[in-house]
Protein backbone atom coordinates (compact mmCIF):
# COMPACT_ATOMS: atom_id res chain seq x y z
CA UNK A 1 0.00 0.00 0.00
CA UNK A 2 1.32 3.46 -0.80
CA UNK A 3 1.49 6.37 1.62
CA UNK A 4 -0.88 9.22 0.73
CA UNK A 5 0.14 12.89 0.79
CA UNK A 6 -2.09 13.49 3.82
CA UNK A 7 -0.51 10.58 5.67
CA UNK A 8 2.94 11.85 4.70
CA UNK A 9 2.15 15.27 6.16
CA UNK A 10 0.66 13.82 9.36
CA UNK A 11 3.68 11.56 9.91
CA UNK A 12 6.00 14.54 9.33
CA UNK A 13 4.11 16.60 11.92
CA UNK A 14 4.38 13.76 14.39
CA UNK A 15 8.10 13.46 13.54
CA UNK A 16 8.54 17.13 14.48
CA UNK A 17 6.95 16.52 17.89
CA UNK A 18 8.84 13.27 18.52
CA UNK A 19 12.02 14.90 17.20
CA UNK A 20 11.77 17.75 19.72
CA UNK A 21 11.09 15.17 22.41
CA UNK A 22 14.22 13.20 21.45
CA UNK A 23 16.28 16.39 21.36
CA UNK A 24 15.12 17.31 24.87
CA UNK A 25 14.57 13.75 26.16
CA UNK A 26 11.32 14.83 27.78
CA UNK A 27 8.44 12.39 27.56
CA UNK A 28 10.05 9.46 25.72
CA UNK A 29 7.50 9.56 22.90
CA UNK A 30 10.64 9.40 20.71
CA UNK A 31 11.12 5.73 21.62
CA UNK A 32 10.11 3.22 18.90
CA UNK A 33 7.38 1.93 21.24
CA UNK A 34 5.38 5.15 20.80
CA UNK A 35 6.68 6.21 17.35
CA UNK A 36 5.73 2.92 15.65
CA UNK A 37 2.32 2.85 17.32
CA UNK A 38 1.44 6.42 16.26
CA UNK A 39 2.78 5.87 12.71
CA UNK A 40 0.67 2.70 12.52
CA UNK A 41 -2.41 4.65 13.64
CA UNK A 42 -1.81 7.34 10.97
CA UNK A 43 -1.39 4.68 8.27
CA UNK A 44 -4.54 2.89 9.43
CA UNK A 45 -2.54 -0.22 10.27
CA UNK A 46 -2.71 -0.10 14.08
CA UNK A 47 -2.01 -3.74 14.84
CA UNK A 48 1.07 -3.89 12.62
CA UNK A 49 2.27 -0.61 14.18
CA UNK A 50 2.04 -2.03 17.70
CA UNK A 51 3.81 -5.26 16.74
CA UNK A 52 6.56 -3.23 15.04
CA UNK A 53 6.70 -1.11 18.22
CA UNK A 54 7.52 -4.15 20.34
CA UNK A 55 10.15 -5.44 17.93
CA UNK A 56 11.85 -2.11 17.23
CA UNK A 57 11.84 -1.08 20.89
CA UNK A 58 13.72 -4.24 21.80
CA UNK A 59 16.12 -3.78 18.88
CA UNK A 60 16.89 -0.26 20.11
CA UNK A 61 16.94 -1.04 23.85
CA UNK A 62 20.72 -1.03 23.99
CA UNK A 63 21.15 2.07 21.84
CA UNK A 64 20.94 4.95 24.28
CA UNK A 65 22.16 8.53 24.06
CA UNK A 66 24.29 8.35 27.20
CA UNK A 67 27.09 10.81 27.87
CA UNK A 68 26.55 12.92 24.78
CA UNK A 69 26.83 10.03 22.30
CA UNK A 70 24.28 9.77 19.55
CA UNK A 71 22.85 6.33 18.61
CA UNK A 72 21.10 5.57 15.30
CA UNK A 73 18.02 7.74 15.43
CA UNK A 74 15.07 5.98 17.14
CA UNK A 75 12.45 8.36 15.67
CA UNK A 76 13.45 7.68 12.07
CA UNK A 77 13.92 3.98 12.81
CA UNK A 78 10.40 3.72 14.22
CA UNK A 79 8.72 5.71 11.45
CA UNK A 80 10.53 4.02 8.57
CA UNK A 81 10.09 0.50 9.96
CA UNK A 82 6.31 0.92 9.92
CA UNK A 83 6.24 2.85 6.62
CA UNK A 84 8.37 0.24 4.85
CA UNK A 85 6.36 -2.65 6.32
CA UNK A 86 3.15 -0.89 5.29
CA UNK A 87 4.34 0.01 1.79
CA UNK A 88 6.07 -3.25 0.84
CA UNK A 89 4.05 -5.76 2.83
CA UNK A 90 7.26 -7.11 4.37
CA UNK A 91 7.02 -8.21 7.98
CA UNK A 92 8.13 -5.65 10.61
CA UNK A 93 11.20 -7.64 11.67
CA UNK A 94 12.64 -7.36 8.13
CA UNK A 95 11.58 -3.73 7.88
CA UNK A 96 13.72 -2.82 10.91
CA UNK A 97 16.85 -3.62 8.91
CA UNK A 98 15.62 -1.76 5.84
CA UNK A 99 14.84 1.30 7.99
CA UNK A 100 18.39 1.48 9.36
CA UNK A 101 19.89 3.72 6.59
CA UNK A 102 17.26 6.40 7.33
CA UNK A 103 17.95 6.12 11.02
CA UNK A 104 21.67 6.54 10.36
CA UNK A 105 21.03 9.54 8.10
CA UNK A 106 19.27 11.36 10.94
CA UNK A 107 21.99 10.28 13.39
CA UNK A 108 24.63 11.93 11.19
CA UNK A 109 22.58 15.09 10.82
CA UNK A 110 22.30 15.41 14.60
CA UNK A 111 26.00 14.64 15.08
CA UNK A 112 26.73 17.42 12.63
CA UNK A 113 24.38 19.76 14.52
CA UNK A 114 26.13 19.00 17.82
CA UNK A 115 29.31 20.39 16.30
CA UNK A 116 27.59 23.20 14.42
CA UNK A 117 25.62 24.50 17.41
CA UNK A 118 28.89 25.08 19.29
CA UNK A 119 29.10 28.25 17.22
CA UNK A 120 26.06 29.72 19.03
CA UNK A 121 27.94 29.73 22.34
CA UNK A 122 29.79 32.94 21.52
CA UNK A 123 26.58 34.90 21.10
CA UNK A 124 25.06 33.21 24.18
CA UNK A 125 28.13 34.29 26.16
CA UNK A 126 27.59 37.87 25.01
CA UNK A 127 23.91 37.86 26.02
CA UNK A 128 24.80 36.35 29.40
CA UNK A 129 27.34 39.07 30.01
CA UNK A 130 24.80 41.77 29.11
CA UNK A 131 22.25 39.97 31.34
CA UNK A 132 19.93 40.09 28.32
CA UNK A 133 17.59 37.32 29.42
CA UNK A 134 15.10 37.72 26.56
CA UNK A 135 17.61 37.42 23.75
CA UNK A 136 19.39 34.64 25.58
CA UNK A 137 16.22 32.58 25.93
CA UNK A 138 15.38 33.06 22.26
CA UNK A 139 18.82 31.98 21.05
CA UNK A 140 19.07 29.07 23.50
CA UNK A 141 15.87 27.67 21.99
CA UNK A 142 16.89 28.26 18.37
CA UNK A 143 18.78 24.93 18.04
CA UNK A 144 15.60 23.12 19.12
CA UNK A 145 13.59 24.82 16.37
CA UNK A 146 16.26 24.05 13.77
CA UNK A 147 16.23 20.40 14.80
CA UNK A 148 12.43 20.19 14.71
CA UNK A 149 12.30 21.70 11.22
CA UNK A 150 14.94 19.24 10.06
CA UNK A 151 12.86 16.31 11.34
CA UNK A 152 9.83 17.60 9.45
CA UNK A 153 11.67 18.01 6.14
CA UNK A 154 13.71 14.79 6.30
CA UNK A 155 10.72 12.72 7.37
CA UNK A 156 8.55 14.09 4.58
CA UNK A 157 11.29 13.34 2.04
CA UNK A 158 11.86 9.83 3.38
CA UNK A 159 8.23 8.90 3.87
CA UNK A 160 6.56 10.47 0.86
CA UNK A 161 8.64 12.37 -1.66
CA UNK A 162 12.04 10.80 -2.18
CA UNK A 163 12.62 7.53 -0.44
CA UNK A 164 15.12 6.07 -2.94
CA UNK A 165 17.32 9.19 -3.30
CA UNK A 166 17.51 9.57 0.52
CA UNK A 167 18.71 6.00 0.82
CA UNK A 168 21.28 6.58 -1.92
CA UNK A 169 22.49 9.67 -0.05
CA UNK A 170 23.34 7.61 3.02
CA UNK A 171 25.27 4.99 1.06
CA UNK A 172 27.16 7.61 -0.97
CA UNK A 173 28.45 9.52 2.05
CA UNK A 174 32.21 8.96 2.21
CA UNK A 175 33.40 7.18 5.33
CA UNK A 176 36.15 9.69 6.07
CA UNK A 177 33.56 12.50 6.29
CA UNK A 178 31.20 10.73 8.68
CA UNK A 179 34.19 9.45 10.65
CA UNK A 180 35.51 13.02 10.73
CA UNK A 181 32.24 14.21 12.33
CA UNK A 182 32.54 11.53 14.98
CA UNK A 183 36.15 12.47 15.73
CA UNK A 184 35.29 16.16 15.96
CA UNK A 185 32.56 15.23 18.44
CA UNK A 186 35.12 13.42 20.57
CA UNK A 187 37.58 16.31 20.61
CA UNK A 188 35.29 19.37 20.86
CA UNK A 189 34.60 19.02 24.62
CA UNK A 190 38.26 20.05 25.00
CA UNK A 191 37.18 23.60 24.04
CA UNK A 192 34.57 23.55 26.83
CA UNK A 193 37.12 22.31 29.35
CA UNK A 194 39.62 24.92 28.14
CA UNK A 195 37.04 27.61 28.95
CA UNK A 196 36.26 25.99 32.28
CA UNK A 197 39.95 25.95 33.21
CA UNK A 198 40.28 29.57 32.15
CA UNK A 199 37.78 30.58 34.83
CA UNK A 200 38.57 27.99 37.52
CA UNK A 201 42.22 27.01 37.39
CA UNK A 202 44.73 28.70 39.66
CA UNK A 203 48.30 27.48 39.78
CA UNK A 204 47.77 26.08 43.28
CA UNK A 205 44.99 23.80 41.97
CA UNK A 206 47.00 22.19 39.16
CA UNK A 207 48.10 19.25 41.38
CA UNK A 208 44.44 18.39 42.02
CA UNK A 209 43.65 18.53 38.29
CA UNK A 210 46.51 16.11 37.63
CA UNK A 211 45.36 13.80 40.43
CA UNK A 212 41.82 13.70 39.05
CA UNK A 213 43.10 13.09 35.53
CA UNK A 214 45.38 10.26 36.61
CA UNK A 215 42.68 8.66 38.74
CA UNK A 216 40.21 8.69 35.84
CA UNK A 217 42.84 7.20 33.51
CA UNK A 218 43.58 4.21 35.68
CA UNK A 219 40.35 3.50 37.53
CA UNK A 220 38.16 1.70 35.04
CA UNK A 221 34.61 2.37 36.17
CA UNK A 222 31.40 3.37 34.43
CA UNK A 223 31.21 6.87 35.84
CA UNK A 224 33.24 9.56 37.58
CA UNK A 225 32.21 8.53 41.10
CA UNK A 226 35.69 7.32 42.17
CA UNK A 227 37.23 10.58 40.98
CA UNK A 228 34.58 12.57 42.84
CA UNK A 229 35.25 10.58 46.02
CA UNK A 230 38.98 11.25 45.70
CA UNK A 231 38.11 14.93 45.14
CA UNK A 232 35.93 14.96 48.25
CA UNK A 233 38.74 13.35 50.28
CA UNK A 234 41.24 15.95 49.09
CA UNK A 235 38.76 18.75 49.77
CA UNK A 236 38.11 17.45 53.30
CA UNK A 237 41.83 17.23 54.02
CA UNK A 238 42.26 20.83 52.91
CA UNK A 239 39.14 21.89 54.83
CA UNK A 240 40.35 20.40 58.11
CA UNK A 241 43.85 21.76 57.61
CA UNK A 242 42.63 25.31 56.86
CA UNK A 243 40.25 25.25 59.79
CA UNK A 244 42.98 24.18 62.19
CA UNK A 245 45.28 26.80 60.76
CA UNK A 246 42.65 29.48 61.31
CA UNK A 247 42.13 28.37 64.91
CA UNK A 248 45.87 28.54 65.48
CA UNK A 249 46.07 31.99 63.98
CA UNK A 250 43.23 33.21 66.16
CA UNK A 251 44.86 31.72 69.21
CA UNK A 252 48.16 33.41 68.43
CA UNK A 253 46.37 36.69 67.85
CA UNK A 254 44.59 36.36 71.19
CA UNK A 255 47.82 35.59 72.99
CA UNK A 256 49.53 38.60 71.44
CA UNK A 257 46.63 40.82 72.46
CA UNK A 258 46.63 39.50 75.99
CA UNK A 259 50.35 40.16 76.25
CA UNK A 260 49.86 43.65 74.88
CA UNK A 261 47.75 44.52 77.92
CA UNK A 262 44.37 42.94 77.33
CA UNK A 263 42.73 46.08 75.99
CA UNK A 264 41.52 44.39 72.80
CA UNK A 265 38.05 45.19 71.52
CA UNK A 266 35.27 42.66 71.78
CA UNK A 267 34.57 42.58 68.07
CA UNK A 268 37.86 40.86 67.29
CA UNK A 269 37.17 37.92 69.53
CA UNK A 270 35.04 35.66 67.37
CA UNK B 1 36.69 37.13 58.90
CA UNK B 2 34.65 39.96 60.39
CA UNK B 3 35.04 41.90 57.18
CA UNK B 4 33.82 39.01 55.09
CA UNK B 5 30.78 38.52 57.28
CA UNK B 6 29.81 42.16 56.89
CA UNK B 7 30.35 41.92 53.12
CA UNK B 8 27.91 39.11 52.93
CA UNK B 9 25.29 40.62 55.17
CA UNK B 10 25.48 43.64 52.90
CA UNK B 11 24.84 41.48 49.87
CA UNK B 12 22.20 39.11 51.20
CA UNK B 13 19.24 41.48 51.76
CA UNK B 14 19.18 42.36 48.05
CA UNK B 15 18.51 38.74 47.12
CA UNK B 16 14.94 37.77 46.23
CA UNK B 17 13.28 34.76 47.85
CA UNK B 18 12.31 31.63 45.96
CA UNK B 19 8.94 30.03 46.62
CA UNK B 20 7.88 26.39 46.42
CA UNK B 21 6.32 27.23 43.08
CA UNK B 22 9.64 28.54 41.73
CA UNK B 23 11.31 25.26 42.63
CA UNK B 24 8.51 23.25 40.99
CA UNK B 25 9.03 25.41 37.92
CA UNK B 26 12.74 24.53 38.00
CA UNK B 27 11.76 20.86 37.85
CA UNK B 28 9.56 21.44 34.80
CA UNK B 29 12.08 23.72 33.13
CA UNK B 30 14.77 21.06 33.44
CA UNK B 31 13.13 19.91 30.18
CA UNK B 32 15.21 22.65 28.49
CA UNK B 33 18.53 21.07 29.53
CA UNK B 34 19.31 19.92 25.99
CA UNK B 35 17.71 22.80 24.08
CA UNK B 36 21.08 24.13 22.90
CA UNK B 37 23.07 20.88 23.14
CA UNK B 38 26.48 21.07 21.45
CA UNK B 39 29.88 19.46 21.72
CA UNK B 40 31.69 22.50 23.04
CA UNK B 41 29.78 22.97 26.28
CA UNK B 42 27.11 20.25 26.02
CA UNK B 43 24.05 21.31 28.06
CA UNK B 44 25.37 24.71 29.20
CA UNK B 45 22.86 26.82 27.23
CA UNK B 46 19.93 24.65 28.28
CA UNK B 47 21.04 24.64 31.91
CA UNK B 48 21.07 28.43 32.05
CA UNK B 49 17.74 28.58 30.20
CA UNK B 50 16.22 26.23 32.80
CA UNK B 51 17.46 28.22 35.78
CA UNK B 52 16.98 31.69 34.26
CA UNK B 53 13.65 32.65 35.92
CA UNK B 54 15.04 31.60 39.31
CA UNK B 55 18.19 33.69 38.76
CA UNK B 56 16.10 36.66 37.65
CA UNK B 57 14.01 36.40 40.79
CA UNK B 58 17.05 36.07 43.04
CA UNK B 59 19.04 38.95 41.51
CA UNK B 60 16.09 41.26 40.81
CA UNK B 61 17.47 44.68 39.78
CA UNK B 62 21.09 43.72 40.42
CA UNK B 63 22.13 43.63 36.78
CA UNK B 64 25.82 43.10 37.51
CA UNK B 65 25.01 40.19 39.78
CA UNK B 66 22.73 38.65 37.16
CA UNK B 67 25.34 39.10 34.45
CA UNK B 68 27.96 37.40 36.62
CA UNK B 69 25.61 34.55 37.52
CA UNK B 70 24.52 34.02 33.91
CA UNK B 71 28.12 33.90 32.68
CA UNK B 72 29.10 31.44 35.41
CA UNK B 73 26.12 29.21 34.63
CA UNK B 74 27.07 29.02 30.97
CA UNK B 75 30.06 26.76 31.57
CA UNK B 76 30.44 23.15 30.44
CA UNK B 77 27.85 20.85 31.97
CA UNK B 78 26.55 17.44 30.96
CA UNK B 79 24.40 15.44 33.29
CA UNK B 80 21.50 13.02 33.30
CA UNK B 81 18.17 14.70 32.61
CA UNK B 82 16.51 13.35 35.76
CA UNK B 83 19.52 14.30 37.90
CA UNK B 84 19.47 17.82 36.47
CA UNK B 85 16.50 19.01 38.61
CA UNK B 86 18.35 17.88 41.75
CA UNK B 87 21.33 20.02 40.79
CA UNK B 88 19.09 22.91 39.69
CA UNK B 89 17.32 22.87 43.08
CA UNK B 90 20.56 22.66 45.03
CA UNK B 91 22.13 25.45 43.05
CA UNK B 92 19.03 27.67 43.38
CA UNK B 93 19.21 27.45 47.18
CA UNK B 94 22.89 28.49 47.11
CA UNK B 95 22.23 31.40 44.72
CA UNK B 96 19.30 32.53 46.85
CA UNK B 97 21.41 32.64 50.00
CA UNK B 98 24.24 34.51 48.29
CA UNK B 99 26.93 31.88 48.59
CA UNK B 100 30.32 32.68 47.11
CA UNK B 101 30.30 32.38 43.32
CA UNK B 102 33.31 30.09 43.50
CA UNK B 103 31.60 27.68 45.90
CA UNK B 104 28.45 27.43 43.77
CA UNK B 105 30.35 26.86 40.53
CA UNK B 106 32.76 24.33 42.03
CA UNK B 107 29.93 22.28 43.55
CA UNK B 108 28.01 22.26 40.26
CA UNK B 109 31.10 21.16 38.32
CA UNK B 110 32.00 18.51 40.88
CA UNK B 111 28.50 17.06 41.04
CA UNK B 112 27.24 16.90 37.46
CA UNK B 113 29.53 14.05 36.39
CA UNK B 114 28.85 11.61 39.24
CA UNK B 115 25.14 12.49 39.12
CA UNK B 116 25.15 11.75 35.39
CA UNK B 117 26.67 8.34 36.10
CA UNK B 118 24.12 7.48 38.78
CA UNK B 119 21.21 8.94 36.80
CA UNK B 120 22.13 7.12 33.59
CA UNK B 121 22.53 3.86 35.48
CA UNK B 122 19.04 4.23 36.95
CA UNK B 123 17.10 5.70 34.01
CA UNK B 124 18.78 4.28 30.89
CA UNK B 125 20.22 1.02 32.16
CA UNK B 126 17.62 -0.02 34.73
CA UNK B 127 14.22 1.60 34.18
CA UNK B 128 14.27 1.65 30.37
CA UNK B 129 15.22 -2.04 29.88
CA UNK B 130 12.61 -3.12 32.44
CA UNK B 131 9.81 -0.93 31.04
CA UNK B 132 10.76 -1.64 27.42
CA UNK B 133 11.07 -5.37 28.08
CA UNK B 134 7.69 -5.70 29.75
CA UNK B 135 5.74 -3.41 27.39
CA UNK B 136 7.40 -4.90 24.28
CA UNK B 137 6.16 -8.34 25.27
CA UNK B 138 2.60 -6.94 25.27
CA UNK B 139 3.15 -5.05 22.03
CA UNK B 140 4.54 -8.05 20.14
CA UNK B 141 1.18 -9.73 20.73
CA UNK B 142 -0.46 -6.67 19.18
CA UNK B 143 -1.85 -5.43 22.52
CA UNK B 144 -2.37 -1.68 22.88
CA UNK B 145 -1.47 -2.08 26.55
CA UNK B 146 2.24 -2.05 25.54
CA UNK B 147 2.51 1.51 24.20
CA UNK B 148 -0.07 2.78 26.71
CA UNK B 149 1.80 1.57 29.80
CA UNK B 150 5.09 2.79 28.29
CA UNK B 151 3.64 6.26 27.75
CA UNK B 152 2.13 6.50 31.24
CA UNK B 153 5.36 5.42 32.96
CA UNK B 154 7.35 8.13 31.20
CA UNK B 155 4.77 10.86 31.82
CA UNK B 156 5.00 9.96 35.52
CA UNK B 157 8.81 10.02 35.25
CA UNK B 158 8.64 13.50 33.79
CA UNK B 159 6.59 14.87 36.66
CA UNK B 160 8.95 13.20 39.14
CA UNK B 161 11.33 16.00 38.17
CA UNK B 162 9.37 18.34 40.47
CA UNK B 163 9.98 16.45 43.75
CA UNK B 164 13.56 15.80 42.61
CA UNK B 165 14.10 19.58 42.28
CA UNK B 166 12.53 20.13 45.70
CA UNK B 167 14.82 17.50 47.19
CA UNK B 168 17.84 19.33 45.78
CA UNK B 169 16.61 22.67 47.09
CA UNK B 170 15.96 21.28 50.59
CA UNK B 171 19.42 19.67 50.67
CA UNK B 172 21.03 22.96 49.69
CA UNK B 173 19.10 24.95 52.28
CA UNK B 174 20.14 22.54 55.04
CA UNK B 175 23.80 22.73 54.02
CA UNK B 176 23.90 26.52 53.88
CA UNK B 177 24.42 27.35 57.55
CA UNK B 178 27.35 24.93 57.57
CA UNK B 179 28.85 26.55 54.47
CA UNK B 180 28.23 30.06 55.81
CA UNK B 181 30.22 29.41 58.98
CA UNK B 182 33.44 28.85 57.04
CA UNK B 183 32.70 30.34 53.65
CA UNK B 184 36.30 31.10 52.63
CA UNK B 185 37.54 27.65 53.58
CA UNK B 186 34.55 25.92 51.97
CA UNK B 187 35.14 27.86 48.78
CA UNK B 188 38.76 26.67 48.65
CA UNK B 189 37.81 23.08 49.40
CA UNK B 190 35.09 23.24 46.73
CA UNK B 191 37.61 24.51 44.17
CA UNK B 192 39.86 21.58 44.97
CA UNK B 193 36.98 19.17 44.45
CA UNK B 194 36.00 20.96 41.23
CA UNK B 195 39.50 20.87 39.76
CA UNK B 196 39.96 17.19 40.66
CA UNK B 197 36.74 16.34 38.83
CA UNK B 198 37.67 18.49 35.80
CA UNK B 199 40.85 16.41 35.53
CA UNK B 200 38.68 13.30 35.46
CA UNK B 201 36.29 14.87 32.93
CA UNK B 202 39.15 15.59 30.54
CA UNK B 203 40.25 11.95 30.72
CA UNK B 204 36.75 10.60 30.07
CA UNK B 205 35.15 13.08 27.66
CA UNK B 206 37.91 14.13 25.30
CA UNK B 207 38.70 11.29 22.92
CA UNK B 208 41.65 11.25 20.56
CA UNK B 209 42.87 7.93 19.18
CA UNK B 210 45.68 7.84 16.64
CA UNK B 211 45.19 5.14 14.00
CA UNK B 212 48.59 5.52 12.32
CA UNK B 213 50.76 2.42 12.27
CA UNK B 214 54.44 2.57 11.49
CA UNK B 215 55.63 -0.28 9.31
CA UNK B 216 58.90 -1.61 10.57
CA UNK B 217 59.32 -4.68 8.39
CA UNK B 218 56.94 -6.45 6.05
CA UNK B 219 54.14 -7.91 8.15
CA UNK B 220 55.23 -6.14 11.30
CA UNK B 221 54.06 -2.69 12.33
CA UNK B 222 53.89 -0.59 15.45
CA UNK B 223 50.61 1.11 16.41
CA UNK B 224 51.35 4.68 17.41
CA UNK B 225 48.46 4.71 19.88
CA UNK B 226 48.57 1.38 21.71
CA UNK B 227 52.27 0.64 21.49
CA UNK B 228 53.67 4.11 21.93
CA UNK B 229 51.36 6.82 23.32
CA UNK B 230 49.40 4.55 25.69
CA UNK B 231 52.67 3.27 27.09
CA UNK B 232 53.83 6.77 27.96
CA UNK B 233 50.54 7.75 29.60
CA UNK B 234 46.93 6.97 28.70
CA UNK B 235 44.88 9.92 27.44
CA UNK B 236 48.02 12.00 27.03
CA UNK B 237 46.71 13.55 23.80
CA UNK B 238 43.36 14.67 25.30
CA UNK B 239 45.20 16.30 28.22
CA UNK B 240 47.77 17.89 25.93
CA UNK B 241 45.16 19.23 23.52
CA UNK B 242 42.97 20.59 26.33
CA UNK B 243 45.93 22.47 27.79
CA UNK B 244 46.88 23.71 24.35
CA UNK B 245 43.37 25.17 23.95
CA UNK B 246 43.50 26.56 27.50
CA UNK B 247 46.76 28.28 26.62
CA UNK B 248 45.30 29.72 23.40
CA UNK B 249 42.23 31.00 25.30
CA UNK B 250 44.07 32.44 28.27
CA UNK B 251 47.34 33.70 26.85
CA UNK B 252 46.54 34.34 23.20
CA UNK B 253 42.94 35.49 23.72
CA UNK B 254 41.70 33.46 20.77
CA UNK B 255 37.91 33.19 20.62
CA UNK B 256 36.26 29.81 21.33
CA UNK B 257 34.57 29.91 17.91
CA UNK B 258 37.98 29.92 16.21
CA UNK B 259 39.01 26.95 18.35
CA UNK B 260 35.84 25.05 17.43
CA UNK B 261 36.39 25.65 13.73
CA UNK B 262 40.06 24.74 14.03
CA UNK B 263 39.23 21.51 15.86
CA UNK B 264 36.49 20.61 13.40
CA UNK B 265 38.60 21.17 10.30
CA UNK B 266 41.53 19.38 11.90
CA UNK B 267 39.33 16.37 12.74
CA UNK B 268 37.97 16.04 9.19
CA UNK B 269 41.41 16.46 7.58
CA UNK B 270 43.05 13.97 9.93
CA UNK B 271 40.18 11.56 9.33
CA UNK B 272 40.71 11.93 5.57
CA UNK B 273 44.43 11.28 6.01
CA UNK B 274 43.62 8.26 8.14
CA UNK B 275 45.57 9.57 11.14
CA UNK B 276 42.57 9.71 13.49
Amino acid sequence: MTVTLMQGILISIFAIIAGIDFWLEGFYIFRPMIVCTVTGIILGDVKMGIIAAGLTELAFAGLTPVGGTQPPNPVMAGIMTVVIAHATGKNPATAIGLALPFSILMQYIILFYYSLFSVFMKKLDAYAEQADTKRFARLALLPTWIVSLTYGVITFLCVYAAQAPMKALVSSMPVWLSHGFEIAGGILPAVGFGLLLKSMLKTEYIPYLLLGFTAACFIKFGNLMPVAVIGIALALIEYTRSKRQRQNEEQIKRLIEENAGGSGDDEDGI
Amino acid sequence: MTKMASDESKKTPQRGKLTKKDIAQLGIRSLFMQSAMNYERMQAGGWLLATLPALKKVYKDDKDGLSEAMTANLQFINTNNYAAPLLLGLQASLEEHGEKRNTIDSLRIALFGPLAGIGDAITWFTILPIVAGITASFAKEGSFLGPLVFFLVYVAMFFARIPIAQLGYATGTRAISKIRENSAIVSRAASILGCTVIGGLIATYVQITVLTKIHVTAGHSISLQTQFLDRIFPNILPLGYTFFLYWLLKKKNISPVMLILMTFVLAVILSWLGVL
